[in-house]
Protein backbone atom coordinates (compact mmCIF):
# COMPACT_ATOMS: atom_id res chain seq x y z
CA UNK A 1 0.00 0.00 0.00
CA UNK A 2 2.95 2.30 0.43
CA UNK A 3 5.03 3.95 -2.23
CA UNK A 4 8.76 3.95 -2.68
CA UNK A 5 10.84 6.41 -4.66
CA UNK A 6 13.68 5.83 -7.07
CA UNK A 7 16.66 8.14 -7.12
CA UNK A 8 15.49 9.74 -10.34
CA UNK A 9 12.07 10.59 -8.91
CA UNK A 10 13.48 12.05 -5.67
CA UNK A 11 16.19 13.95 -7.47
CA UNK A 12 13.96 15.75 -9.92
CA UNK A 13 11.52 16.70 -7.16
CA UNK A 14 14.26 18.39 -5.18
CA UNK A 15 15.83 19.98 -8.24
CA UNK A 16 12.45 21.51 -9.07
CA UNK A 17 12.13 22.98 -5.58
CA UNK A 18 15.74 24.22 -5.77
CA UNK A 19 15.21 25.92 -9.12
CA UNK A 20 12.38 28.07 -7.72
CA UNK A 21 13.20 28.66 -4.06
CA UNK A 22 10.91 31.68 -3.91
CA UNK A 23 7.87 29.94 -5.41
CA UNK A 24 5.49 27.14 -4.65
CA UNK A 25 6.16 24.19 -6.96
CA UNK A 26 4.25 21.02 -7.72
CA UNK A 27 4.42 17.96 -9.90
CA UNK A 28 3.43 14.36 -10.46
CA UNK A 29 5.01 11.02 -9.70
CA UNK A 30 4.61 8.07 -12.02
CA UNK A 31 4.95 4.35 -11.43
CA UNK A 32 5.18 1.40 -13.76
CA UNK A 33 1.82 -0.12 -14.48
CA UNK A 34 1.40 -3.46 -12.69
CA UNK A 35 0.70 -6.24 -15.16
CA UNK A 36 -1.81 -8.04 -12.95
CA UNK A 37 -3.12 -7.52 -9.48
CA UNK A 38 -1.36 -10.04 -7.27
CA UNK A 39 -3.27 -11.57 -4.40
CA UNK A 40 -1.00 -10.08 -1.79
CA UNK A 41 -0.53 -6.81 -3.62
CA UNK A 42 -0.57 -4.79 -0.43
CA UNK A 43 2.76 -6.18 0.59
CA UNK A 44 4.59 -5.01 -2.51
CA UNK A 45 5.18 -1.29 -2.39
CA UNK A 46 4.55 0.80 -5.48
CA UNK A 47 7.78 2.11 -6.98
CA UNK A 48 7.61 5.66 -8.29
CA UNK A 49 10.16 5.61 -11.05
CA UNK A 50 9.92 9.13 -12.34
CA UNK A 51 8.76 12.62 -11.52
CA UNK A 52 7.16 15.19 -13.83
CA UNK A 53 7.62 18.75 -12.54
CA UNK A 54 4.49 20.76 -13.31
CA UNK A 55 4.23 24.36 -12.20
CA UNK A 56 5.88 27.06 -10.18
CA UNK A 57 4.29 30.18 -8.72
CA UNK A 58 0.51 30.23 -8.69
CA UNK A 59 -0.73 26.67 -8.33
CA UNK A 60 -4.40 27.30 -7.70
CA UNK A 61 -5.64 27.78 -11.27
CA UNK A 62 -7.42 24.98 -13.12
CA UNK A 63 -7.00 25.12 -16.90
CA UNK A 64 -3.27 24.42 -17.32
CA UNK A 65 -3.41 21.80 -14.58
CA UNK A 66 -6.14 19.99 -16.52
CA UNK A 67 -4.08 20.19 -19.70
CA UNK A 68 -1.02 18.83 -17.92
CA UNK A 69 -2.91 15.98 -16.24
CA UNK A 70 -4.53 14.92 -19.52
CA UNK A 71 -1.33 15.19 -21.55
CA UNK A 72 0.76 13.35 -18.99
CA UNK A 73 -1.92 10.68 -18.63
CA UNK A 74 -1.68 10.06 -22.38
CA UNK A 75 2.11 9.94 -22.21
CA UNK A 76 1.85 7.50 -19.30
CA UNK A 77 -0.39 5.15 -21.26
CA UNK A 78 2.17 5.04 -24.07
CA UNK A 79 5.00 4.27 -21.67
CA UNK A 80 3.03 1.81 -19.51
CA UNK A 81 3.16 4.17 -16.55
CA UNK A 82 0.40 5.29 -14.26
CA UNK A 83 0.16 8.58 -12.34
CA UNK A 84 0.77 7.42 -8.79
CA UNK A 85 1.41 10.54 -6.78
CA UNK A 86 1.54 14.30 -6.44
CA UNK A 87 4.15 16.48 -4.77
CA UNK A 88 4.09 20.07 -3.66
CA UNK A 89 6.47 22.48 -1.98
CA UNK A 90 4.76 25.58 -0.59
CA UNK A 91 5.93 29.14 -1.14
CA UNK A 92 6.73 29.76 2.52
CA UNK A 93 9.55 27.58 3.86
CA UNK A 94 7.89 26.99 7.19
CA UNK A 95 4.60 25.96 5.64
CA UNK A 96 4.68 22.29 4.79
CA UNK A 97 1.11 21.26 5.38
CA UNK A 98 -0.99 20.14 2.43
CA UNK A 99 -3.43 22.84 1.32
CA UNK A 100 -6.60 22.76 -0.73
CA UNK A 101 -4.75 22.47 -4.04
CA UNK A 102 -2.72 19.48 -2.85
CA UNK A 103 -5.80 17.73 -1.47
CA UNK A 104 -7.83 18.34 -4.63
CA UNK A 105 -5.18 17.12 -7.03
CA UNK A 106 -4.33 14.24 -4.73
CA UNK A 107 -7.97 13.19 -4.59
CA UNK A 108 -8.26 13.39 -8.37
CA UNK A 109 -5.24 11.11 -8.79
CA UNK A 110 -6.58 8.74 -6.13
CA UNK A 111 -9.77 8.35 -8.23
CA UNK A 112 -7.72 6.64 -10.90
CA UNK A 113 -5.15 5.01 -8.66
CA UNK A 114 -6.31 3.94 -5.23
CA UNK A 115 -2.82 3.75 -3.71
CA UNK A 116 -1.95 7.30 -4.74
CA UNK A 117 0.31 9.26 -2.42
CA UNK A 118 0.57 12.96 -1.74
CA UNK A 119 4.01 14.26 -0.90
CA UNK A 120 4.85 17.55 0.74
CA UNK A 121 8.43 18.80 0.65
CA UNK A 122 9.77 20.17 3.93
CA UNK A 123 11.94 23.05 2.82
CA UNK A 124 13.18 23.83 6.33
CA UNK A 125 15.35 20.73 6.17
CA UNK A 126 16.47 21.21 2.58
CA UNK A 127 20.27 21.25 2.43
CA UNK A 128 22.88 20.78 -0.27
CA UNK A 129 24.11 17.67 1.50
CA UNK A 130 20.65 16.03 1.52
CA UNK A 131 21.57 14.10 4.64
CA UNK A 132 18.00 13.17 5.44
CA UNK A 133 14.86 12.65 3.40
CA UNK A 134 12.82 15.86 3.56
CA UNK A 135 9.44 14.54 2.50
CA UNK A 136 6.18 13.98 4.30
CA UNK A 137 4.19 11.24 2.58
CA UNK A 138 0.42 11.16 2.87
CA UNK A 139 -1.69 8.12 2.03
CA UNK A 140 -5.38 8.28 1.15
CA UNK A 141 -7.52 6.41 3.68
CA UNK A 142 -11.30 6.78 3.83
CA UNK A 143 -11.30 10.17 2.16
CA UNK A 144 -8.66 11.55 4.47
CA UNK A 145 -4.95 12.04 4.01
CA UNK A 146 -2.84 10.43 6.69
CA UNK A 147 0.79 11.33 7.17
CA UNK A 148 3.35 8.55 7.19
CA UNK A 149 6.89 8.73 8.51
CA UNK A 150 9.41 9.15 5.72
CA UNK A 151 12.74 7.48 6.25
CA UNK A 152 15.28 5.53 4.23
CA UNK A 153 12.74 2.72 3.77
CA UNK A 154 10.70 4.93 1.48
CA UNK A 155 13.45 4.83 -1.11
CA UNK A 156 14.63 2.16 -3.48
CA UNK A 157 18.18 3.04 -2.43
CA UNK A 158 18.48 5.95 -0.01
CA UNK A 159 22.29 6.12 -0.07
CA UNK A 160 22.28 6.41 -3.83
CA UNK A 161 19.45 8.97 -3.77
CA UNK A 162 21.28 11.06 -1.20
CA UNK A 163 24.60 10.97 -3.02
CA UNK A 164 23.24 11.73 -6.47
CA UNK A 165 20.77 14.42 -5.43
CA UNK A 166 23.50 16.20 -3.50
CA UNK A 167 25.89 15.99 -6.46
CA UNK A 168 23.32 17.40 -8.88
CA UNK A 169 22.44 20.23 -6.49
CA UNK A 170 26.11 21.16 -6.14
CA UNK A 171 26.48 21.09 -9.90
CA UNK A 172 23.43 23.37 -10.25
CA UNK A 173 21.61 20.91 -12.51
CA UNK A 174 18.38 22.54 -11.46
CA UNK A 175 19.17 25.40 -13.83
CA UNK A 176 18.37 23.11 -16.73
CA UNK A 177 15.36 21.38 -15.17
CA UNK A 178 12.21 21.81 -17.28
CA UNK A 179 8.76 21.91 -15.76
CA UNK A 180 5.42 22.05 -17.55
CA UNK A 181 5.34 25.85 -17.16
CA UNK A 182 8.66 26.07 -19.02
CA UNK A 183 7.19 23.80 -21.69
CA UNK A 184 4.20 26.11 -22.14
CA UNK A 185 6.60 29.04 -22.50
CA UNK A 186 8.47 27.21 -25.26
CA UNK A 187 7.21 23.89 -26.62
CA UNK A 188 10.74 22.75 -27.38
CA UNK A 189 11.40 22.49 -23.64
CA UNK A 190 11.03 18.82 -22.79
CA UNK A 191 9.26 18.11 -19.49
CA UNK A 192 10.56 14.54 -19.45
CA UNK A 193 14.02 16.02 -18.75
CA UNK A 194 16.08 13.48 -20.71
CA UNK A 195 19.37 15.24 -19.99
CA UNK A 196 18.87 15.16 -16.25
CA UNK A 197 17.78 11.51 -16.46
CA UNK A 198 21.06 10.81 -18.23
CA UNK A 199 23.03 12.63 -15.52
CA UNK A 200 21.33 10.55 -12.85
CA UNK A 201 22.12 7.30 -14.66
CA UNK A 202 25.67 8.46 -15.27
CA UNK A 203 26.24 8.99 -11.56
CA UNK A 204 24.69 5.67 -10.52
CA UNK B 1 21.36 54.72 -31.55
CA UNK B 2 20.17 52.70 -28.62
CA UNK B 3 21.17 49.40 -30.21
CA UNK B 4 24.57 50.82 -31.13
CA UNK B 5 25.30 51.89 -27.61
CA UNK B 6 23.98 48.59 -26.17
CA UNK B 7 26.24 46.45 -28.36
CA UNK B 8 29.12 48.79 -27.67
CA UNK B 9 28.49 48.34 -23.95
CA UNK B 10 28.37 44.58 -24.39
CA UNK B 11 31.65 44.57 -26.27
CA UNK B 12 33.31 46.68 -23.61
CA UNK B 13 31.95 44.86 -20.64
CA UNK B 14 29.59 41.94 -21.17
CA UNK B 15 29.09 41.36 -17.44
CA UNK B 16 27.87 44.88 -16.86
CA UNK B 17 25.52 44.57 -19.82
CA UNK B 18 24.10 41.29 -18.50
CA UNK B 19 23.40 42.84 -15.10
CA UNK B 20 21.66 45.76 -16.74
CA UNK B 21 19.51 43.48 -18.89
CA UNK B 22 18.49 41.44 -15.84
CA UNK B 23 17.67 44.66 -13.98
CA UNK B 24 15.51 45.94 -16.81
CA UNK B 25 13.70 42.62 -17.22
CA UNK B 26 13.30 42.27 -13.45
CA UNK B 27 14.69 38.75 -13.52
CA UNK B 28 14.98 36.94 -10.22
CA UNK B 29 18.00 34.87 -11.30
CA UNK B 30 19.73 35.67 -8.03
CA UNK B 31 22.46 33.04 -8.17
CA UNK B 32 23.64 34.28 -11.55
CA UNK B 33 23.48 37.91 -10.43
CA UNK B 34 25.60 37.05 -7.39
CA UNK B 35 28.13 35.15 -9.54
CA UNK B 36 28.51 37.91 -12.11
CA UNK B 37 28.06 40.83 -9.74
CA UNK B 38 30.45 39.64 -7.03
CA UNK B 39 33.26 39.23 -9.54
CA UNK B 40 32.52 42.59 -11.11
CA UNK B 41 32.58 44.36 -7.76
CA UNK B 42 35.72 42.62 -6.53
CA UNK B 43 37.80 42.77 -9.70
CA UNK B 44 36.55 45.68 -11.76
CA UNK B 45 35.07 48.21 -9.36
CA UNK B 46 37.20 51.04 -10.67
CA UNK B 47 35.99 50.56 -14.25
CA UNK B 48 32.30 50.73 -13.37
CA UNK B 49 32.01 54.44 -12.75
CA UNK B 50 28.74 55.62 -11.33
CA UNK B 51 27.03 52.39 -12.33
CA UNK B 52 28.64 50.73 -9.35
CA UNK B 53 25.96 52.04 -6.96
CA UNK B 54 23.02 50.53 -8.80
CA UNK B 55 25.02 47.35 -9.18
CA UNK B 56 25.64 47.26 -5.42
CA UNK B 57 21.89 47.53 -4.90
CA UNK B 58 21.11 44.79 -7.43
CA UNK B 59 23.77 42.44 -6.09
CA UNK B 60 22.73 43.09 -2.50
CA UNK B 61 19.15 42.05 -3.15
CA UNK B 62 20.31 38.97 -5.05
CA UNK B 63 22.71 38.13 -2.22
CA UNK B 64 19.81 38.23 0.26
CA UNK B 65 17.97 35.77 -1.98
CA UNK B 66 20.95 33.41 -1.84
CA UNK B 67 21.55 33.72 1.94
CA UNK B 68 24.86 35.46 1.22
CA UNK B 69 24.67 37.85 4.16
CA UNK B 70 28.41 38.51 3.92
CA UNK B 71 28.06 39.90 0.41
CA UNK B 72 24.80 41.73 1.21
CA UNK B 73 26.46 43.39 4.21
CA UNK B 74 29.43 44.55 2.11
CA UNK B 75 27.18 46.09 -0.53
CA UNK B 76 25.02 47.75 2.11
CA UNK B 77 28.05 49.33 3.82
CA UNK B 78 29.31 50.78 0.55
CA UNK B 79 25.87 52.23 -0.19
CA UNK B 80 25.54 53.64 3.33
CA UNK B 81 28.91 55.36 3.00
CA UNK B 82 28.04 56.88 -0.36
CA UNK B 83 24.42 57.84 0.40
CA UNK B 84 24.15 58.58 4.12
CA UNK B 85 20.59 59.14 5.28
CA UNK B 86 19.08 57.88 2.03
CA UNK B 87 15.56 56.39 2.28
CA UNK B 88 16.36 54.02 -0.54
CA UNK B 89 19.35 52.62 1.35
CA UNK B 90 17.27 52.45 4.53
CA UNK B 91 14.80 50.26 2.67
CA UNK B 92 17.66 47.94 1.65
CA UNK B 93 18.72 47.71 5.29
CA UNK B 94 15.13 46.77 6.08
CA UNK B 95 15.17 44.05 3.43
CA UNK B 96 18.29 42.59 4.99
CA UNK B 97 16.49 42.41 8.34
CA UNK B 98 13.61 40.66 6.60
CA UNK B 99 16.01 38.13 5.11
CA UNK B 100 17.31 37.46 8.62
CA UNK B 101 13.64 37.03 9.68
CA UNK B 102 13.95 39.97 12.09
CA UNK B 103 10.50 41.14 11.08
CA UNK B 104 9.88 43.49 13.99
CA UNK B 105 13.14 45.34 13.42
CA UNK B 106 12.46 45.49 9.69
CA UNK B 107 8.99 46.86 10.33
CA UNK B 108 10.42 49.57 12.60
CA UNK B 109 12.87 50.48 9.87
CA UNK B 110 10.06 50.94 7.38
CA UNK B 111 7.97 52.86 9.90
CA UNK B 112 10.82 55.33 10.35
CA UNK B 113 10.97 55.85 6.58
CA UNK B 114 7.22 56.43 6.52
CA UNK B 115 7.45 58.92 9.37
CA UNK B 116 9.76 61.08 7.26
CA UNK B 117 7.90 60.39 4.05
CA UNK B 118 4.34 59.01 4.35
CA UNK B 119 4.09 58.63 0.58
CA UNK B 120 7.03 56.24 0.35
CA UNK B 121 5.37 53.38 -1.52
CA UNK B 122 8.40 51.08 -1.34
CA UNK B 123 8.34 51.02 2.46
CA UNK B 124 4.60 50.38 2.55
CA UNK B 125 4.95 47.48 0.14
CA UNK B 126 7.77 45.96 2.17
CA UNK B 127 5.52 46.03 5.24
CA UNK B 128 2.92 44.11 3.28
CA UNK B 129 5.62 41.64 2.17
CA UNK B 130 6.42 41.01 5.83
CA UNK B 131 2.80 40.06 6.46
CA UNK B 132 2.97 37.72 3.49
CA UNK B 133 6.20 36.14 4.73
CA UNK B 134 4.60 35.54 8.11
CA UNK B 135 1.67 33.79 6.47
CA UNK B 136 -0.76 36.52 7.51
CA UNK B 137 -2.62 36.47 4.19
CA UNK B 138 -5.84 38.09 5.39
CA UNK B 139 -3.94 41.05 6.86
CA UNK B 140 -1.72 41.34 3.80
CA UNK B 141 -4.83 41.47 1.62
CA UNK B 142 -6.43 44.09 3.83
CA UNK B 143 -3.32 46.31 3.88
CA UNK B 144 -2.83 45.94 0.14
CA UNK B 145 -6.43 46.95 -0.50
CA UNK B 146 -5.91 50.06 1.65
CA UNK B 147 -2.70 50.81 -0.20
CA UNK B 148 -4.46 50.55 -3.55
CA UNK B 149 -7.17 52.98 -2.47
CA UNK B 150 -4.43 55.57 -2.26
CA UNK B 151 -2.16 54.40 -5.07
CA UNK B 152 -4.73 53.20 -7.56
CA UNK B 153 -2.28 53.16 -10.48
CA UNK B 154 0.26 50.78 -8.98
CA UNK B 155 0.14 47.81 -11.35
CA UNK B 156 2.63 45.70 -9.47
CA UNK B 157 0.36 46.02 -6.43
CA UNK B 158 -2.79 45.04 -8.35
CA UNK B 159 -1.00 41.99 -9.67
CA UNK B 160 0.28 41.02 -6.24
CA UNK B 161 -3.26 41.37 -4.87
CA UNK B 162 -4.66 39.16 -7.63
CA UNK B 163 -2.14 36.46 -6.68
CA UNK B 164 -2.99 36.73 -2.99
CA UNK B 165 -6.69 36.30 -3.82
CA UNK B 166 -5.99 33.33 -6.09
CA UNK B 167 -4.05 31.62 -3.30
CA UNK B 168 -7.04 32.15 -1.02
CA UNK B 169 -9.29 30.72 -3.76
CA UNK B 170 -11.22 34.02 -3.90
CA UNK B 171 -11.42 33.98 -7.69
CA UNK B 172 -14.07 36.68 -7.95
CA UNK B 173 -11.86 39.27 -6.29
CA UNK B 174 -8.80 38.06 -8.22
CA UNK B 175 -10.76 38.64 -11.42
CA UNK B 176 -11.55 42.18 -10.31
CA UNK B 177 -7.85 42.95 -9.88
CA UNK B 178 -7.05 41.54 -13.30
CA UNK B 179 -9.88 43.62 -14.79
CA UNK B 180 -8.16 46.73 -13.44
CA UNK B 181 -4.91 45.61 -15.06
CA UNK B 182 -6.57 44.85 -18.38
CA UNK B 183 -8.24 48.27 -18.42
CA UNK B 184 -4.94 50.07 -18.03
CA UNK B 185 -2.98 47.62 -20.21
CA UNK B 186 -5.36 46.61 -23.01
CA UNK B 187 -2.55 45.22 -25.15
CA UNK B 188 -1.05 42.97 -22.51
CA UNK B 189 -1.83 39.39 -23.55
CA UNK B 190 -0.64 37.97 -20.22
CA UNK B 191 -3.28 39.79 -18.19
CA UNK B 192 -6.01 38.63 -20.62
CA UNK B 193 -4.82 35.09 -20.38
CA UNK B 194 -4.58 35.12 -16.59
CA UNK B 195 -8.07 36.63 -16.34
CA UNK B 196 -9.36 33.84 -18.57
CA UNK B 197 -7.70 31.24 -16.30
CA UNK B 198 -9.33 32.74 -13.23
CA UNK B 199 -12.76 32.77 -14.87
CA UNK B 200 -12.32 29.16 -15.99
CA UNK B 201 -11.38 28.16 -12.45
CA UNK B 202 -14.41 29.96 -11.05
CA UNK B 203 -16.53 27.63 -13.14
CA UNK B 204 -20.10 27.72 -14.37
CA UNK B 205 -21.26 28.17 -17.94
CA UNK B 206 -21.19 31.98 -17.93
CA UNK B 207 -17.63 32.09 -16.60
CA UNK B 208 -16.53 29.44 -19.09
CA UNK B 209 -17.87 31.53 -21.96
CA UNK B 210 -16.11 34.61 -20.62
CA UNK B 211 -12.90 32.63 -20.24
CA UNK B 212 -13.14 31.44 -23.83
CA UNK B 213 -13.57 35.02 -25.03
CA UNK B 214 -10.55 36.21 -23.09
CA UNK B 215 -8.36 33.29 -24.15
CA UNK B 216 -9.28 34.26 -27.69
CA UNK B 217 -8.46 37.89 -26.99
CA UNK B 218 -5.07 36.93 -25.55
CA UNK B 219 -4.38 34.94 -28.71
CA UNK B 220 -5.32 37.91 -30.86
CA UNK B 221 -2.80 39.99 -28.95
CA UNK B 222 -0.13 37.29 -29.13
CA UNK B 223 -0.71 34.25 -31.29
CA UNK B 224 2.27 32.50 -29.73
CA UNK B 225 0.67 32.30 -26.28
CA UNK B 226 0.30 28.51 -25.82
CA UNK B 227 -1.60 28.86 -22.56
CA UNK B 228 -4.22 30.94 -24.35
CA UNK B 229 -4.43 28.37 -27.14
CA UNK B 230 -4.84 25.44 -24.78
CA UNK B 231 -7.26 27.49 -22.71
CA UNK B 232 -9.37 28.25 -25.76
CA UNK B 233 -9.47 24.55 -26.59
CA UNK B 234 -10.40 23.52 -23.04
CA UNK B 235 -13.08 26.16 -22.51
CA UNK B 236 -14.70 25.64 -25.92
CA UNK B 237 -14.67 21.85 -25.38
CA UNK B 238 -16.31 22.13 -21.97
CA UNK B 239 -18.99 24.51 -23.28
CA UNK B 240 -19.74 22.22 -26.22
CA UNK B 241 -20.04 19.26 -23.85
CA UNK B 242 -22.38 21.08 -21.47
CA UNK B 243 -26.00 19.85 -21.44
CA UNK B 244 -27.16 23.42 -20.82
CA UNK B 245 -26.25 24.86 -24.23
CA UNK B 246 -28.44 24.85 -27.31
CA UNK B 247 -27.41 23.34 -30.62
CA UNK B 248 -26.17 26.61 -32.13
CA UNK B 249 -23.85 27.37 -29.24
CA UNK B 250 -22.64 23.79 -29.21
CA UNK B 251 -21.87 23.89 -32.92
CA UNK B 252 -19.97 27.17 -32.60
CA UNK B 253 -17.85 25.89 -29.73
CA UNK B 254 -17.10 22.64 -31.52
CA UNK B 255 -15.75 24.82 -34.34
CA UNK B 256 -13.61 26.89 -31.95
CA UNK B 257 -12.25 23.73 -30.32
CA UNK B 258 -11.47 22.18 -33.69
CA UNK B 259 -9.64 25.31 -34.80
CA UNK B 260 -7.64 25.33 -31.57
CA UNK B 261 -6.81 21.64 -32.04
CA UNK B 262 -5.35 22.40 -35.44
CA UNK B 263 -3.29 25.26 -34.12
CA UNK B 264 -2.01 23.20 -31.20
CA UNK B 265 -1.01 20.37 -33.51
CA UNK B 266 0.77 22.80 -35.81
CA UNK B 267 2.61 24.38 -32.91
CA UNK B 268 3.81 20.98 -31.71
CA UNK B 269 4.83 19.90 -35.20
CA UNK B 270 6.88 23.05 -35.55
CA UNK B 271 8.49 22.59 -32.16
CA UNK B 272 9.08 18.88 -32.62
CA UNK B 273 11.16 19.13 -35.73
CA UNK B 274 14.44 17.37 -35.31
CA UNK B 275 14.24 16.14 -31.76
CA UNK B 276 13.42 12.52 -31.07
CA UNK B 277 12.04 13.25 -27.61
CA UNK B 278 9.59 15.83 -28.85
CA UNK B 279 8.03 13.39 -31.32
CA UNK B 280 6.64 11.70 -28.23
CA UNK B 281 5.11 14.99 -27.09
CA UNK B 282 3.51 15.54 -30.48
CA UNK B 283 1.94 12.09 -30.39
CA UNK B 284 0.76 12.56 -26.82
CA UNK B 285 -0.93 15.84 -27.71
CA UNK B 286 -2.66 14.32 -30.73
CA UNK B 287 -4.01 11.47 -28.67
CA UNK B 288 -5.06 13.77 -25.86
CA UNK B 289 -7.02 15.98 -28.24
CA UNK B 290 -8.61 12.96 -29.88
CA UNK B 291 -9.72 11.47 -26.60
CA UNK B 292 -11.20 14.76 -25.47
CA UNK B 293 -13.14 15.13 -28.69
CA UNK B 294 -14.72 11.76 -28.05
CA UNK B 295 -15.95 12.79 -24.61
CA UNK B 296 -17.12 16.11 -26.05
CA UNK B 297 -19.44 14.61 -28.63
Amino acid sequence: MSIKLTTQAYCKMLLHAAKYPHCAVNGLLVAEKQKEKKKDSHSTPILCVDCIPLFHGTLALAPMLEVALTLIDTWCKENKYVIAGYYQANERTKDFRPNQVAEKVGARIAENFSEAAMIMVDSTRFTMGCYEPILAIYDHHENKWKCRDCNADCFEDWCEAQKITSALLEGRSYESLIDFDNHLDDLRNDWTNPEINKSVLHLC
Amino acid sequence: MLYESMSFLYYLNPEKYKLRKWREDNHRNSEQIVDVGEELINEHASKLGDDIWIIYEQVMIAALDCSRDDLAWTCLQELKKQFPGSQRVKRLAGMRLEALEKYEDASKQYDSILQDDPTNTAARKRKISILKAQGKSAEAIRELNEYLEQFVGDQEAWHELSELYINEHDYGKAAFCLEELMMTNPHNHLYCEQYAEVKYTQGGLENLELSRKYFAQALKLNNGNMRALFGLYMSASHIAASPKVNATVKKANVKYAAWATNQINRAYQLAGRGTKENKCSVKAVEEMLESMQITMS
